[in-house]
């Protein structure tokens, strides 16, 4: 049992609660991961080890959130291994196309022709910005989540993290419009 | 940049940067990865209780040698808590007809 003040959880239950927190952000890490890594084999690894450090440290974490969710926590970990992930092997990322589908509301084959162009240039572009633009970005649109979701999972303030998604969107459009 | 070209940029945005699904295996590989943990930390903790003798006994009395006896505890401990984890997913995962199901409603089911 951990004594948490005037609350005593049982190490059963802190399991229950992490295997909720695994099924429910199991998608968004390996999404992150998937975006930051740019394969899916390396994502997996990256995803592995950050439910692993989280199991490791989830107490405290839990005891330290004072209830607020903990997916920035989890991004933040996966953040770290993806940043480990390049700095050690010294790569880029490598842009994720296989992962860019043709939507799936009905169009003409023109539409879809051009729309994968545009979301190729997307992803092309992106990987342009810096790194934490980039990321700031995947986590607002690949991962939905909000502006004080990213700040905690950058350690950043909520107006900096305002200015930085602003500063992303604007650049991305500026390289848009360069070619 | 004048609203409209926001607007849509962040759709496109959106468009390409999906969420993936992860691959089936990797939820089996996390548990692989958790059982090998619990197994190793189970071993470590099982050879040391065989490896101690009586002078280690009378050793162990003085309090400036504990520090690996609890180390040995917190891994099992933290053994014990990923067995658990593991037997729990094991336990609860569907199969079938309601695996494919889950599947579905998870992937229409907004975060």
């Amino acid at each position: 049992m951990t004594d948490r003040g005037t609350q005593t959880v049982s190490k059963a239950e802190l399991d229950r609660e992490f295997e909720d927190l695994y099924r429910a952000h199991l998608r968004d890490v390996y999404s992150y991961a998937y975006y930051r890594v740019g394969n899916h084999h390396d994502a997996e690894d990256v995803t592995e080890q950050a439910f692993l450090q989280a199991y490791r440290h989830f107490e405290r974490a839990r005891r330290e959130s004072n209830g607020r969710p903990l997916r920035p926590w989890l991004i933040r970990i996966a953040h770290n291994l993806a940043s480990n992930y390049h700095r050690d092997r010294s790569r880029r990322p490598v842009a994720a196309l296989d992962a860019v589908e043709p939507p799936s509301h009905p169009h003409g084959t023109e539409q879809i022709v051009e729309g994968r162009e545009e979301l190729r240039m997307v992803i092309d572009r992106l990987d342009r910005l810096s790194d934490d633009r980039r990321d700031a970005l995947i986590m607002r649109f690949a991962l939905g989540m909000s502006n004080r979701e990213i700040a905690r999972a950058l350690g950043r303030s909520d107006g900096a993290t305002k200015v930085l998604l602003h500063r992303a969107i604007k650049q991305l459009e500026e390289e848009m419009e360069r070619e | 940049m004048s609203e409209e070209s926001q607007a849509r940029l962040e759709a496109l945005l959106s468009d390409a940067l999906r969420p993936i699904e992860p691959p089936e295996d990797l939820v089996s590989r996390v548990e692989d990865t958790l059982t090998a943990i619990t197994e190793q930390a189970a071993a470590e903790l099982s050879s040391w209780a065989e490896e101690v003798s009586e002078d280690e006994l009378d050793a162990l009395r003085d309090p400036r040698n504990w520090v690996r006896p609890v180390a040995a505890v917190a891994a099992g401990t933290l053994a014990g808590g990923a067995l658990v984890v593991v037997s729990m997913r094991r336990r609860r995962r569907p199969t079938g007809l309601r695996a494919s199901a889950e599947s579905v409603l998870r992937s229409v089911r907004p975060d």
